[in-house]
């Protein structure tokens, strides 16, 4: 999380997804206090609640099909309203996607510090996302980069090493992944023969 | 002597979807009331504020809330489901009260503000198991009431089952007071378990069993309905064919022969007349109220503090036997029982727990550990 952003900029609309009842109006005002526009809606969450800052979810009567997205893949951080510590329950919430949880029945505090760490979780979840999805190509693109090092001894009468390091100049003068220049390598590019 | 006047609460549902219970469990808590009125030697009377949320959850918050600030009220007898319990947690948090909780409930709670006089799943579901697993198979079906404890029995239950190697055919829920039952009966002439575990409560349960009488009729090897909240009640109003012939377990059946009971009986058919089936519902009314009485006595007070840790030292006659409550969790520690219906609609006990078990709310010493918990559903796999 960018922790310089003030709360107020991370943060400008919630959406409780829970039925009437005292905790939402405790939870309400803690979060009106920190200037967050709050919506409730119960049962169901449609399209248009995609653009919220936050949702928190009720997890103890809560089912599948309330969220107009995939179970894990909130476009928002996702915060539990726990009444029921049952395991089925805490199971329930997680497959959701939640990043942070608030215990029922909520008070006057506790709201802000579920807001900064589900925000936290949520971003770093994405962004360890984002690398493994990176790693996944590299890794898919492997024997690409051993055929363009194959290549290269054939087509350039290179040791290994050699091969090796020559692809690195290219990646390197190119602005290219190892990758991106084997796969170039393999294509018979141009420019790269240029280069060679 | 003048004697002092306590009020309590009497908060059970004598209307709504699971009245049946609720209007035993109140008039068992009126029962030990007069009782302890009619003992001149006891140094208070109480006095009832009876209150009926009609089986709505989000009216029991503003009732118990109303007893403790308009009556004073520091103990509530009452709740029937988990989730009216859980909103009257936070009025008694708040007001320094006192809930007596006394029904099967799923576990997973031990809040200092509750007396659970109730079983939970090591006190019900895995005894009732402990029976039915080695003699009806391993082929399960599963149907309860679509909140906390439908889900979380049934949960339970399917780690049973397939921690046994077993296969739990189907899973379904139906929601509270719904009485659509053809489609379960349907699945389960289709599936052909081995038993059907039944989780529901009130009117989906009667009308599930009223249903599945009409099927066994016409399916003579059906198998047999085994659950842990199927009272005297849930049959009261069946035909004599579909009573017969479930399982059920609980801490108390009308029936149960022990000479504590044999009295509570003489006492309370003496007051409800001799054709009155007890329950345990009614039970859980009256007990909840004769422990709070007693520790009142011995405390000199009603003051919670002080109760609890009166209720927690020491053991108490019941209809149940003498019951001792766990100071670590509160939990009341339980003989569970297990019986077959009949015709009439009672219950013949054929297997009683030795000696009283303590109660594991949290499930941590009562079930075989085997291997890591997962926790979620495992989104990674190690590819190699």
């Amino acid at each position: 999380m960018n922790r310089k952003a003030p709360l107020s900029q991370i943060f400008s609309r919630a959406v409780i997804l829970h039925r009437d009842h005292p905790s939402i109006d405790a939870l309400r005002r803690q979060l009106e206090l920190l200037h967050i526009e709050v919506v409730t809606v119960w049962p169901q969450l449609d399209e248009a609640h995609a653009t919220a800052d936050v949702v928190f979810f009720d997890a103890d009567m809560g089912h599948d099909g309330q969220f107009p997205w995939p179970a894990g893949y909130a476009p928002m951080p996702m915060i539990a309203l726990i009444g029921t510590e049952a395991p089925g329950r805490v199971q329930w919430a997680l497959a959701q996607g939640s990043n942070a949880h608030l215990l029922k029945p909520i008070g006057s505090t506790g709201a802000y510090s579920a807001l900064l760490i589900a925000r936290h979780a949520w971003d770093m979840a994405r962004s360890q996302a984002d690398d493994i999805r990176a790693l996944e190509d590299r890794l898919r693109q492997r024997p690409v980069v051993v055929r363009a090092v194959l290549k290269l001894i054939q087509s350039e009468g290179l040791d290994e090493a050699g091969a090796w390091k020559r692809m690195r100049r290219i990646a390197m003068d190119w602005s290219m992944s190892i990758e991106e220049t084997a796969e170039a390598i393999c294509r018979d590019e141009r420019r790269l023969k240029g280069g060679l | 002597m003048a004697r002092d006047t306590v009020p309590v609460s009497v908060l059970y549902s004598s209307t709504g979807s699971y009245a049946a219970y609720g209007r035993d469990a109140a008039a068992g808590a009126m029962a030990a009331i007069s009782e302890i009125n009619a003992d001149a030697s006891l140094p208070f009377l109480l006095k009832a504020r009876v209150s009926d949320p009609g089986g709505h959850a989000e009216r029991y918050a503003q009732m118990a809330k109303e007893a403790a600030v308009q009556d004073g009220c520091r103990h509530i007898i009452g709740c029937i489901t988990s989730w009216s319990r859980k909103d009257v947690l936070p009025v008694v948090e708040r007001h320094d009260g006192q809930l007596w909780y006394a029904f099967p409930y799923e576990g997973y709670e031990a809040n200092e503000r509750v007396i659970y006089l109730g079983p939970c799943p090591n006190q019900h579901l895995l005894p009732l198991f402990g029976h039915v697993q080695p003699r009806f198979g391993n082929r399960a079906f599963f149907v309860g009431s679509n909140y906390i404890w439908g889900w979380e029995v049934s949960r339970i239950a399917r780690e049973l089952v397939e921690g046994d190697g077993g296969r739990v055919l189907s899973d379904r829920f139906v929601p509270l007071g719904s009485i659509e039952v053809d489609h379960l009966i349907r699945e389960i002439a289709t599936l052909k378990p081995g038993f059907v575990l039944t989780n529901l409560v009130g009117a989906s349960a009667a009308a599930f069993i009223a249903a599945y009488g009409t099927f066994r009729a016409e399916t003579p090897e059906a198998p047999p309905l085994v659950a842990c909240n199927l009272t005297e009640i849930d049959l009261e109003t069946l035909s004599p064919a579909a009573r017969a012939g479930h399982i059920a377990t609980s801490t108390y059946f009308h029936r149960l022969e022990t000479p504590e009971n044999r009295a509570f009986k003489a006492r309370m058919l003496a007051r409800h007349g001799q054709q009155r089936r007890l329950s345990a519902a009614f039970v859980a009314g009256y007990t909840g109220v004769s422990v709070l009485a007693r520790a009142m006595v011995d405390a000199g007070t009603d003051e919670p503090a002080a109760i609890r840790k009166v209720v927690t030292s020491r053991a108490f006659e019941t209809p149940l036997g003498a019951l001792t409550i766990d100071a670590r969790n509160q939990h009341a520690a339980l003989v569970p029982h297990l019986a077959l219906s009949d015709r009439d609609g009672a219950f013949d006990i054929f297997e009683s727990a030795a000696a009283p078990i303590d109660a594991d709310p949290y499930l941590v010493r009562s079930l075989p550990r085997v291997g890591p918990v997962v926790i979620g559903t495992p989104s990674l796999r190690v590819i190699k």
